[in-house]
């Protein structure tokens, strides 16, 4: 079933993660995505792989959850880690050679080192964005993080209703999907033999059905918003209004810490313990 | 002797997920050869998951369907076969409408089931009569049509299959009261015509009391009754406990009765009280 995908799935809890204010949990993603790349030395990266193990353990998701997360990405991950183990030089002897294919040191622990980087990345942010913070919330940081924006005359509210509807709009589309393509296999469609050019004819009668309800609901909503009277974002108010508490503080320090010690470890465990590849 | 028979059927939503529902426990319901069988309870009581086993577009967790005896997924790769032969008109199925004609609309099933052309027109037109399409209305783009008509287009896009098991759910909702006649008028000619069973989904006990023969009852994704309509209709009261109701004319007789008036036989339709009235008065009249 389509409804499967786990497409940015909020997963309900009451963990120290789902506590914490969205416009944090934002800020917090980027500056752990900034931590990633700012990794270079084998130490740090164990530092913050230990960091992100700790993430997951507080936030209470179900780790073959986010195993399936990474299912998307694997060909990325395959491609990524094949280039840079065969196409990225190094020096010295290769610890490997056949034909023209030459694998250094360097290279195995660089693939090591990216791969490790793209996992990390997509749990960061899955973790802190859509496993943990529900869709509406999500909207709502982005809309208070972008704020400042309208003073430059950027339709900051009118982006982020947008954003919201869309988000809204995509768990709709899937049931629709799913009963448009119920109601043609009643009449016989067969989605999922034939070639190529048989399976996207196969298609229309799910497509077309699709469109023509998508759009009237579109119509629908737009009459339902002038109907109360819907003007945009001047002098709205919020439902729900988020404050700073002690877990947002204390989460903030914490990466702060994280990202000095990364900083520092990269400049001076080398030296101390010795051992180890940086990029 | 049944012709659709579900034995120990279970299935949930979402398995292993923090989302999972029960949309059946261990039902096992059998639906009467050449009989209308209505199928009632309250939303979310498993009406619509047991539907879509009956051709196969879910798959029990547990349990079998049988159709005529035999487990439809005995074969899966040929449960298209299982769904020519049990026709499933979806609610308001008049979302799956998609081609350029109302004629091809129609067709469309009987191109999917390799039909010859000739035969493909002379079938759409027998199906478009049942339900009430003019022939004029047949080079017509489904999406130029009202609601009504789209509903219609619809369900004889499914009969047009000639299904020996036709399942609707709820066919009739948000329709006039005469279009509701008309429909489910034309699936009972189509049923005669064509020796079919019909199992039927349904809010209304007026339309249960006055089409059906038999009626099953669901009650939080398991079975809570099933019989014929005289039959799970004489449990007023339990049925009541659970949030449905018997039809209003029911009521009527019941308070007739109670007034002391006392009127004759199991009285669930309009006609069935209006005779019944009458053979008293007539009675009275000869005293």
């Amino acid at each position: 079933m389509i409804s499967d995908i786990t497409l940015g799935q909020f997963f309900p809890g009451k963990s120290l993660l789902h506590r914490m204010d969205p416009r944090v949990k934002v800020l917090l993603a980027i500056a752990f995505i900034v931590a990633i790349f700012l990794c270079k030395y084998v130490l740090t990266y164990a530092l913050i792989l230990l960091f992100t193990l700790f993430l997951i353990a507080v936030s209470g998701i179900p780790f073959s959850t986010i195993l399936k997360s990474l299912k998307p990405i694997l060909f990325i991950l395959v491609i990524t880690t094949v280039i840079n183990l065969l196409f990225t030089g190094g020096e010295g002897e290769p610890l490997f050679s056949w034909w023209k294919i030459r694998i250094y040191e360097v290279s195995l622990w660089r693939a090591g080192f990216m791969a490790l980087r793209v996992v990390l990345l997509v749990i960061a942010a899955s973790l802190f964005l859509t496993y943990t913070t529900s869709p509406i919330a999500l909207t709502d940081a982005i809309e208070s993080l972008l704020k400042p924006l309208s003073y430059l005359k950027v339709p900051v509210h009118e982006f982020a209703m947008m954003m919201t509807i869309a988000l809204r709009f995509i768990p709709i589309l899937i049931e629709e999907t799913e009963k448009i393509m119920n109601a043609q296999k009643s009449r016989g469609a067969d989605l999922s033999s034939g070639g190529l050019i048989r399976r996207v004819r196969a298609l229309i009668p799910i497509i077309v059905p699709l469109f023509i309800s998508a759009f009237q609901r579109a119509f629908d909503l737009a009459t339902a918003m002038e109907c109360r009277c819907y003007r945009g974002g001047n002098g709205r108010t919020k439902l729900r209004c988020y404050k700073i508490h002690f877990i947002d503080v204390f989460m903030l320090l914490l990466f702060s810490v994280l990202i000095a010690a990364i900083c520092l470890g990269n400049r001076y465990l080398p030296g101390i313990v010795g051992w180890g590849y940086s990029l | 002797m049944d012709i659709l028979t579900l034995n120990h059927v279970s299935y949930t939503y979402g398995r292993g997920t923090p989302f999972c529902v029960d949309a059946l426990r261990d039902v096992s319901v059998g639906f009467e050869k050449g009989k209308i069988t209505g199928l009632i309870g309250h939303t979310g009581s498993g009406k619509s998951t047991l539907v879509q086993m009956l051709n196969g577009l879910l798959k029990p967790d547990e349990g079998q369907v049988l159709l005529d005896g035999a487990d439809i997924w005995e074969k899966p790769k040929e449960i298209r076969s299982v769904r020519f032969r049990v026709g499933l008109v979806m609610q308001y199925p008049e979302y799956q409408l998609f081609d350029e004609t109302v004629r091809a609309d129609i067709g469309f099933a009987l191109r999917n089931m390799g039909t010859p052309k000739e035969e493909i027109d002379e079938r759409v037109r027998e199906v478009a009569g049942f339900v009430g399409i003019g022939e004029d209305l047949l080079n017509k783009s489904p999406f130029d049509l009202s609601g009504g008509q789209k509903r219609r287009v619809a369900i004889a896009g499914v009969l047009a299959m000639q299904p020996e098991v036709l399942v609707l759910d709820e066919p009739a909702a948000g329709l006039d009261p005469r279009g509701r006649r008309e429909i489910l008028g034309g699936l009972c000619k189509y049923r005669e015509k064509n020796h079919a069973s019909i199992i039927l989904v349904s809010h209304s006990m007026e339309d249960m009391a006055a089409y059906c023969d038999n009626v099953v009852v669901m009650r939080g994704a398991e079975l809570f009754a099933q019989g014929t309509t005289v039959e799970v209709f004489a449990r007023a009261e339990e049925l009541q406990k659970v949030g449905l109701d018997t039809p209003q004319i029911s009521h009527v007789a019941a308070k007739l009765r109670e007034a002391g008036i006392p009127l004759e036989g199991e009285l669930y339709t309009v006609d069935g009280v209006a005779e019944a009235v009458l053979k008293l008065l007539r009675g009275e009249g000869k005293a």
